[in-house]
């Protein structure tokens, strides 16, 4: 379970920076900071996958970063299994699991190398590691190239070895960055059996995509962010009820239509 | 944090570029340095010294006894020609006829007669850098001049006995304080370190940029701060790291500094490097290894906060380029001539360590000097890490 409350995170701008004119357009950009984040709330249960969706630039990178705790937030909350990420961070970092389409790997290591180190920066015990590792081998079809450098592994093989590292510590929720951006189609059909395979296991996870048909077929709720605020936030169904024919893409615009509207009204 | 070192440990030792930087150029670049310090150093100066000048002398005869000396001089073959005046003597010269042309005045027999002083002229290019041409002259005409006072003082009835006393009233004696070794220390001490600390900067470079910027272009940055470990322990992992390969590339340095310079040395004409270091003890380059160590650790926080801070490979290598050369700065002022190692300069970072290894080199190091040095550079050591651990847990810095 994930609990968002009225999240919020600026960048400070340096004193010299000049703001091109799309930029000056974008009402979060102030003459100090840039405020990527301004008010994002959303919940995910236990066993719900959630889309995170929004166009480029709207602050879904910098929210996930949050839930992750690889950035602090400026306000809101966020709670994860009742364990609040901001003031017990390396509690809750034991909870997660991060992957995004360009996480890479240590290119001279081994995916078991690789899959270990996380696995023992996460505190585990050697022989619960080993036996972790095997399993996730034999669940990703990884044994052939265990002992491989990830420097001579395909994309498929790598994507692989990354996915088994971001859950190596079996944690209680996934995060996914746009884990399938740039990735051939064999590749993503790895990921997203993968998260199939949570969502079946009962472990929440919450990516950000562009792609309306992984949307379409994954996702439980979905959560639209644009200019750092969450315009959307239900189940899928409230989603598609959205537009008439039911139709995801005008679902998408129509909302972030409505918030272009209500920030002019403002 | 030993989790990071370890596996930082084992991809670098998996890199073939650490390799080359770490440990094969120092093993190699000190038998290359020696090798052309004593060939080029010998062998130009035996070559100056035994160059035959190509001479002509203007008016020989009014001094026979000074022209048969110098015909019969080793190192001066005479030429003949027929050109007298200056203007031609000097052309002549240019157009490489002759080396050397001496004018005698055309009255100085008479002038011998009348007591009076008499002017010569000797011309050739003096822009050489080793002059023994003209030192050579100066002995012959030294001792035709000596001749003549002794004719003269002769002629007017001095005691012979006295005649030494008169010609040279006071002769003096030179005696040196200084061991050979200082001599060769103070020449080549400061070239000695300013090959080790580079070297320091060099073997810890490529680790520091592969950890940090390397990181955060692979794409791995990210993972690593979400682990449960603490930002303070991934800095001093990956930190001590870095130390390990700049200590590795040090200690990789000195000890070929050692053995070669032995080797080197045990070769027949290489005396100047044989003596240089048959005065350096094991005690001498553990000291010197231990003034490398806190620069090390200087180079390694230095380093690994620029790599943290670039966002790509490149950057990094922008950045820390300027760096080096900054570096250099204080290791060309170490080397300029009349630096010494005083309190003021002990506190200077890197010139002291460069002129500390000099004064090892040369056999008359003040400990206490040495140890203000260490201790200085120990404290600026633990600052340049404390500042690396603060700019790890900045947002701006990691988040660019």
């Amino acid at each position: 379970m994930i609990d968002i409350q009225d999240l919020a995170k600026a960048f400070a701008l340096g004193k010299n920076s000049k703001l091109s004119d799309t930029e000056k357009q974008d009402v979060r950009y102030s003459k100090e900071a840039f405020h990527s984040v301004r008010n994002v709330s959303f919940s995910c249960g236990a066993g719900e996958v959630l889309g995170l969706l929004g166009p480029n630039g709207a602050g879904k990178t910098t929210t996930l970063r949050m839930l992750s705790t690889a950035l602090k937030p400026d306000a809101g909350s966020v709670l994860l299994n009742g364990v609040d990420v901001l003031k017990q961070p390396v509690k809750a970092r034991q909870q997660i699991g991060f992957l995004s389409a360009d996480t890479g790997l240590y290119g001279k290591l081994t995916a078991f190398e690789n899959i270990a180190y996380f696995g023992r920066l996460h505190g585990m015990k050697e022989d619960a590691l080993k036996q972790r590792i095997d399993e996730l081998f034999t669940l990703l079809n990884m044994h052939d190239f265990a002992n491989r450098r990830a420097d001579n592994m395909s994309t498929g093989m790598k994507q692989k070895t990354a996915i088994a590292r971001a859950v190596v510590h079996s944690p209680k929720v996934v995060i996914l960055d746009e884990p399938t951006t740039g990735l051939d189609i064999m590749t993503v059909q790895t990921v997203l059996d993968f998260i199939k395979g949570l969502k079946a296991a009962g472990t929440p996870v919450i990516f950000s995509t562009h792609h309306l048909d992984e949307v379409a077929s994954l996702c439980d709720r979905v959560v639209v962010i644009d200019k750092g605020i969450s315009a959307f936030s239900g189940d899928i169904g409230q989603f598609r009820a959205l537009t008439d024919n039911g139709d995801l893409r005008d679902a998408f615009l129509s909302v972030l239509n409505s918030a272009t509207n209500q920030q002019g009204a403002a | 944090m030993w989790q990071v070192y370890l596996k930082e440990l084992t991809e670098l030792m998996r890199d073939k570029k650490t390799l080359i930087f770490v440990i094969l150029l120092p093993i190699f670049i000190f038998p290359v340095i020696f090798g052309v310090m004593g060939l080029v150093l010998s062998s130009t100066t035996n070559t100056a010294m035994q160059a035959e000048h190509r001479y002509v002398i203007i008016n020989a005869e009014q001094a026979p006894k000074f022209a048969d000396a110098l015909f019969y001089h080793k190192n001066f073959k005479q030429v003949k020609t027929d050109k007298t005046s200056e203007a031609d003597l000097v052309a002549a010269i240019r157009n490489d006829e002759f080396d050397v042309a001496i004018v005698i005045p055309a009255d100085f027999s008479a002038k011998r007669q009348a007591v009076e002083q008499s002017q010569w002229q000797i011309i050739y290019n003096q822009s050489s850098q080793f002059d023994f041409m003209y030192r050579y002259f100066a002995e012959v005409l030294g001792n035709f001049n000596e001749q003549l006072q002794r004719d003269t003082l002769m002629q007017l009835n001095v005691d012979p006995a006295n005649l030494a006393a008169i010609i040279k009233p006071v002769d003096v004696q030179k005696v040196d304080t200084a061991a050979k070794r200082e001599n060769i220390g103070e020449k080549f001490g400061a070239v000695i370190a300013y090959i080790l600390i580079p070297l320091c900067l060099l073997g810890a470079s490529y680790p520091a940029i592969d950890m940090g910027a390397g990181e955060k272009e692979r794409g791995t940055l990210e993972t690593l701060l979400i682990c449960p470990i603490s930002r303070v322990s991934i800095v001093l992992g990956k930190f001590f790291t870095v130390l390990t390969t700049g200590l590795v590339g040090a200690l990789i340095t000195v000890g070929s500094f050692g053995i070669w310079g032995a080797i080197i040395g045990s070769f027949a004409g290489m005396a100047v490097v044989q003596e240089a270091m048959s005065a350096i003890a094991i005690t001498e380059l553990i000291l010197i290894f231990s003034l490398l160590l806190p620069i090390s650790a200087v180079f390694a926080a230095l380093l690994l906060a620029i790599s943290i801070y670039a966002r790509t490979f490149k950057e990094a290598q922008n950045y820390i380029s300027p760096l080096s050369i900054m570096i250099f700065l204080p290791l060309v002022a170490a080397m300029m001539p009349g630096v010494e190692l005083t309190t003021k300069t002990a506190l200077v970072p890197i010139m002291n360590v460069a002129l500390a290894i000099k004064e090892l080199i040369k056999g008359t190091a003040d400990y206490g000097l040495l140890a203000l040095i260490f201790g200085s550079t120990l404290v600026l050591a633990s600052v340049a890490i404390g500042f690396c651990v603060h700019w790890f847990q900045q947002e701006k810095v990691l988040f660019r």
